[in-house]
């Protein structure tokens, strides 16, 4: 596909966007590796939940990063389980704390980490709301679309 | 983890950050500069994961200590790749990279100084 425009999910402001999704991957990878490689059967439960995160973080990194039709949808996921984590998560470790010994990057809404995972889904969800008309635009000019994926 | 080492890396990555912030302000993309700030940082963190491992073995440090490692060899990752991507990017969101970067780093050391202080669960 040497001749297909720029992906837009990752130009721009989208440049940003993966920048603060990779460090995000970046720090949810290593936590989970750590409470998984020390200290797993102390909250089992809380720890494999911190791995769910570290993928999901990684797989809307690289989908926003690549651009394109699949990786479109899969970053759309992405951004909805993650905004539905961060929710649900945040929410139970608030109302028992007990179910939650440990941190996750979910926790109390993200709140050790500034509240960010909380801001991040809602942010990209948007810019992949607003590249796809724009995307679609470019599409229908260049005559591109189907059958690019 | 030395203090003074530390908040020499903060106040690099600081100026590194005020830098690109301003280049992104004046619209310039990624220039030689922002390149040769990165690798200064790069060259203290390479430093500092040399001083912290040398210390962790002479079993100095916190308790912590998987933590600990984990952050000193996750943030050499960042300078690289946001000189890598924000060089791709040739508009102002090249030097935005950088920021995001930079200020993750200084935050970064921040915590891990927390942690080897023992102030950090």
């Amino acid at each position: 596909m040497p001749d297909r425009p720029e992906a837009t999910t990752r130009s721009g402001p989208g440049r940003l966007l993966v920048a603060v999704y990779a460090l995000f991957a970046l720090a949810a990878g290593a936590r989970a590796g750590v409470q998984i490689g020390t200290k797993f059967s102390e909250a089992p439960a809380a720890y494999v939940l911190s791995a769910v995160a570290a993928v999901v973080y990684v797989l809307a990194t690289v989908a926003l990063a690549l651009g394109g039709r699949t990786s479109r949808r899969v970053a759309v996921a992405a951004c909805s389980v993650e905004l539905l984590g961060v929710l649900v998560v945040g929410t139970l470790s608030l109302a028992d704390a007990s179910a939650f010994p440990d941190a996750t990057v979910w926790s109390g809404f993200g709140r050790g980490y500034g509240y960010v995972p909380l801001v991040l889904p809602v942010i990209g969800l948007v810019w992949l709301w607003r590249t796809s008309r724009t995307d679609g635009r470019a599409e229908a000019l260049t005559g591109e679309g189907a059958g690019s994926a | 983890m030395t203090n003074a080492l530390a908040t020499v890396i903060i106040v690099v990555s600081l100026l590194a950050a005020a830098y690109s912030l301003w280049s992104a302000w004046r619209n310039r993309a990624m220039g030689v500069p922002h390149l040769v700030a990165l690798g200064v940082l790069e060259v203290l963190l390479v430093t500092q994961a040399v001083v912290g491992f040398v210390k962790l073995s002479g079993h100095e440090g916190p308790t912590s200590s998987a933590t600990f490692v984990g952050y000193l060899l996750a943030i050499l990752l960042i300078p690289p790749a946001g000189a890598g991507w924000g060089l791709l990017e040739r508009s102002r969101y090249g030097p935005g990279v950088i920021v995001v970067a930079c200020l993750a780093v200084a935050i970064m050391i921040v915590r891990m100084q927390q942690i080897w202080q023992g102030t950090h669960a």
